[in-house]
């Protein structure tokens, strides 16, 4: 099996106590919760509870105020939707993940949104000059990452989370880089952290969080049945139940509280500095094989992600070649076309090293020996 | 309604009558959640049984700004 160095997709692999809470939520928790009275739904509902509590805690949000979602693309689609589909301004940054420009664009096309992009250059000061400078009287809220999918750039989200609060707009957070890696939660401003269960949190695909710090109530973008206030034809008014439509991925919440358990044990700051200790091997061993290959956002603080390109050739190229030698990475634009613009990688991309708690130095030492074969074939050439 | 030893307070979702009941049991308090029976209130309800002074317990639920929708016999 490939080494995975690709765990900002998603994390593999999985802890055991998330393999066996997913096993056996399918054994045991079979009932459809707040859905019934008998025992099947109320204990399957007690499980989602302990989970719901459990993301809320690590948040710093009330449980009623986290809901579940399928992954972070929902979430974000929920939170800026869900403030923007009336009209507006918003601000987004030149950093963002298609998860929020797409669903932007859209909003421009077809409501009537209007969007402002700032350009962000790592510079925390500068940074929030620029996004206050971009607020108008009618922007209903600054969308960002807290930490870039492509880079690992961590943008300044508590500086960010001040302003949002002093010219009271909501600050709508894509924490799916961030979050289990990153102190952040609703402390820091934010107003709804967008996130998944399977990346930093360890939990299985198809689970992810939108929690809400209640200051701003999100119209609804999907409605249908939650289990409350089934006489009505109006969807169900209060959270988390507003956001829930349809039955909950059951065995993936539980597996997901089993991941969040997992990095509250072994904490955040310890998982960071673990997978920080493998990048900076990793990114002196590439400046050590080729003073060529170019490392993007070097000098800038960084979640556990190193992107870079080797001269000569594509990403997609790269990646393929380390495929082949093992090691699964991930070329191209990893779904940020506009990180990629800002960062003038649009027509290479860039291949991204991304390691979890799993993987280690010894791993990393490997990787840079193919990387040094590579190099050495080009030379030869 | 007077208060009682054993009543239901209806609750309006299960997450809040899963929070009532975990702020409850974490104060010594017994409590269990149960479906609304058919009759009481509307819709898919869910409502927690208590076994001390209701207005003890909605007070209780009141001052952590925990929703309810009223007590009932049980």
């Amino acid at each position: 099996m490939n080494i995975n160095f690709d765990n900002s997709a998603g994390t593999f692999p999985k802890p055991e106590s998330v393999r066996r809470a997913v096993a056996n939520a399918m054994r045991r928790y079979g009932g459809n919760p707040g859905r019934g009275g008998h025992r099947l739904s109320q204990e399957t509902a007690e499980q989602v509870y302990r989970v719901r509590k459990l993301a809320a805690d690590f948040f710093g949000a009330e449980p009623e105020n986290t809901a579940f979602t399928p992954n972070c693309t929902y979430g974000l689609n929920m939170a800026i939707k869900g403030i923007m589909q009336f009209g507006g301004h918003m601000i987004i940054s030149s950093m963002e993940h298609n998860a929020v420009s797409r669903p932007v664009y859209s909003l421009t096309r077809r409501s009537g949104v209007k969007c402002s992009v700032a350009d962000l250059c790592g510079d925390p000061e500068r940074d929030i000059s620029v996004l206050e400078g971009l607020i108008r009287h009618d922007t209903l809220c600054i969308c960002c990452t807290a930490a870039s999918n492509v880079t690992g750039r961590i943008l300044p989200f508590r500086e960010i989370g001040d302003l949002c609060r002093r010219r009271n707009i909501a600050f709508i957070c894509d924490c799916a880089q961030g979050a289990g890696i990153l102190d952040l939660g609703l402390k820091d401003g934010i107003d709804f952290i967008c996130t998944s269960g399977q990346k930093g949190l360890y939990g299985p695909t198809g689970t992810g969080f939108l929690v809400s710090s209640g200051r701003f109530p999100l119209s609804t973008i999907i409605e249908g049945g939650t289990g409350a206030t089934s006489a009505e034809l109006a969807q169900t008014p209060f959270m988390p139940e507003k956001l829930e439509s349809g039955s909950l991925n059951t065995a993936g919440i539980i597996g997901a509280g089993a991941g969040i358990e997992f990095v509250t044990t072994r904490t955040p700051e310890k998982i960071r500095s673990h997978e920080a200790k493998l990048c900076k091997r990793l990114e002196e061993g590439l400046l050590s094989i080729s003073s060529d290959i170019r490392i993007f956002d070097a000098d800038k603080p960084r979640a556990p992600i190193v992107s870079f390109l080797l001269p000569g050739e594509s990403s997609e190229e790269t990646a393929q070649k380390l495929n082949g030698a093992g090691f699964s990475l991930r070329g191209g634009l990893q779904c940020a076309a506009l990180a990629h613009e800002s960062l003038g990688t649009i027509s290479t991309g860039t291949v991204r090293f991304s390691p979890s708690v799993f993987n280690d130095l010894g791993q990393t030492d490997r990787l840079l020996n193919v990387i040094d074969g590579i190099m050495r074939k080009k030379k030869a050439h | 309604m007077p208060s009682r030893k054993k009543a239901r307070i209806a609750m309006t979702s299960i997450t809040y009558a899963m929070k009532a009941k975990e702020l409850l049991r974490s104060l010594g308090y017994s409590c269990e959640v149960e479906r609304m029976p058919k009759g009481l209130g509307s819709g898919c309800g869910y409502s927690i049984i208590i076994y001390t002074d209701s207005d003890v317990i909605t007070a209780l639920l009141e001052k952590r700004g925990i929703p309810h929708k009223g007590v009932y016999p049980a």
